[in-house]
């Protein structure tokens, strides 16, 4: 499964992928998981099966989406709280939610 | 309390969102980064060739020779003083990305397009004479931050009639078995036949008038009256206090205001640069530059939040935000916060918005009048990434200087003074929240 993240810069969801890839390895799953700046997206979402987006730049949720119709994947909103604690657990059984809900 | 949250989420967000989303500030700030790495390393060896250490430069002439210095600056030469032709290609290319059209031609056809409304001839003053002659070659002079603005509205005009061609299917057929190489070749023939037809006619015309190009125009009409703007102490407030703004409902505020702002803060930046580069110890004009902002004013990240991570780390008593001071350490040495603005939370949070909306402002005005009256150094245009810790990017920004080290540890205990007590009034609510989680599981 490849989790593909983004923010403004790709600084601060590459502390949060840290958490997810630590506790995907204690979940036992097989994933990459990484993160790019919003301006990479185009690029990145090729390789992608789900794309979360920062609360931050939740402006962008729109155009995303619509982008992400287009390769066939789902995107969403991290949630900020899940964010502000670096939940890594919480955000990678959502993107499992997302990934599932979508087959 | 609600009726500002409504307003703040009804009206202010979406304005922040349809300006954050424009797809031509978004291009003119995608594309401008393409140039940040270079100018990063540009800065480099203008730092290598104006050390401040006393006697560096005797020391270095002593081993390399007299002319070290210009050749240790040739990388300078072709990072900074060519930064509108990355801003033409690389704003033409993310721009024609987001209409989905070929982004390579299109940067190509920008870059042509830019270069033909330059004049390219160079004056040129043989020795010992005193007549200028006009002599072949592209002038430096409008390839760096000075050709910024038309390298900028050229792109645009230029791929957005080029993504039209494309779009309207304006381009010339090839018959079927003709592999889509070839035929993508031809494709951009019409519309960039089209393009330089009509930037020849704009060259022209203009060499008609008492400008004589088109950088004379742009200047006068858009680069001055905007650098005076932006530069001003109300661009400072107003940029400081929107990101804020922005940043305690949730948005990338620095994302948004730098969508406009940022090529004014380049070309402010570049003056400064191109004076201390002449001479490390001259006095520079320009005090609003992207770094002003990035390492002076937001310590620790938008908000100045640094001073606030440090208190939720070593001083709070509720176990949340302890937690949350310990996990966010490290990256806000670093600048980022955003699991400070999410976690604490100061998002749509009355008590810690306003401090952190207002202490930007106070650590902006503080270090604008230390700068203004010369205890402090200005930016000299030295390119420090904005992840780089305070103290440091301080010293380096200034031009290795110390002053600008000692302003961040100004700001750094001003902002500690103001947050302290919201850091208290909110810590104190969390405790209670938290004795009360914990009586009800008991």
């Amino acid at each position: 499964m490849n989790i593909l993240l983004c923010c403004s810069a790709g600084m601060s969801t590459s502390l949060l992928v840290q958490k997810m890839k630590k506790e995907a390895k204690e979940m036992g799953m097989d994933a990459k998981i990484w993160a790019v700046a919003m301006s990479s997206v185009q690029q990145d979402i090729k390789s992608a099966d789900v794309l979360l987006v920062g609360p931050q730049i939740r402006f962008k949720l729109a155009e995303l989406k619509k982008l992400g119709e287009a390769y066939g994947i789902p995107v969403e909103m991290i949630s900020p709280t899940d964010y502000g604690m670096m939940n890594g657990k919480k955000v990678i059984e959502f993107a499992l939610r997302l990934k599932k809900s979508r087959c | 309390m609600n009726k500002v949250n409504y307003f703040l989420e009804e009206k202010v967000m979406p304005v922040a969102g349809r300006i954050a989303n424009q797809k031509h500030l978004q291009s003119v700030r995608d594309g401008l980064a393409l140039a940040m790495p270079l100018l990063i390393i540009g800065s480099l060896f203008l730092l290598i060739s104006a050390f401040p250490i006393p006697g560096y430069r005797e020391f270095m002439t002593g081993i390399f020779g007299d002319m070290w210095r210009s050749k240790i600056l040739y990388p300078v030469n072709v990072t900074f003083d060519v930064m509108s032709i990355f801003a033409s290609f690389g704003i033409a290319y993310r721009l024609a990305e987001k209409y989905s059209v070929d982004p390579l031609s299109a940067a190509a056809i920008s870059l042509s397009s830019f270069l033909l409304v330059t004049p390219l001839v160079i004056p040129f003053t043989p020795t010992e004479m005193t007549e200028t002659f006009m002599v072949n070659g592209i002038p430096i002079k409008y390839m760096g931050s000075q050709g910024l603005f038309v390298a900028i509205i050229i792109a645009i005009i230029s791929t957005e009639i080029y993504r039209r061609f494309i779009q309207k299917d304006i381009v010339i057929k090839m018959p079927q078995g003709v592999p889509p190489a070839v035929s993508m070749s031809f494709a951009a023939l019409i519309p960039a036949g089209f393009i330089l037809s009509l930037m020849l006619v704009l060259r022209i015309g203009i060499e008609h008038t008492s400008f004589e190009n088109i950088h004379n125009i742009i200047t006068k009409l858009i680069t001055v009256p905007l650098s005076l703007l932006g530069g001003s102490l109300g661009g400072i407030i107003i940029s400081v206090f929107i990101v804020g703004l922005f940043w305690s409902m949730g948005i990338h505020g620095w994302a948004v205001v730098s969508a406009v702002m940022s090529p004014i803060w380049l070309i402010l930046r570049d003056q400064n640069r191109m004076i201390f580069m002449a001479d490390s110890n001259a006095i520079l004009p320009n005090i609003a530059t992207d770094q002003f902002f990035l390492l002076w004013v937001f310590l620790g990240g938008a908000g100045a939040t640094l001073a606030f991570t440090i208190l939720l780390t070593f001083r709070a008593k509720s176990k949340q935000l302890k937690s949350l001071g310990k996990l966010s350490f490290g990256s806000a040495i670093f600048n980022i916060n955003e699991p400070i603005i999410f976690g604490s939370p100061i998002v749509m949070n009355p008590i810690l918005m306003l401090p952190f909306i207002f202490i930007p402002v106070i650590t902006a005005l503080t270090t604008y009048f230390a700068m203004h009256i010369g205890f402090v150094e200005k930016p000299c245009g030295i390119a420090v990434p904005w992840t780089t810790p305070i103290i440091i990017s301080g010293y380096l920004a200034a031009g290795g200087k110390i002053s600008g080290s000692i302003m961040q540890i100004i700001n750094f205990i001003i902002s500690l003074a103001l947050y302290y007590p919201f850091f208290r009034m909110w810590d104190k609510k969390k405790c209670e929240e938290e004795d009360i989680m914990e009586e009800m599981v008991s």
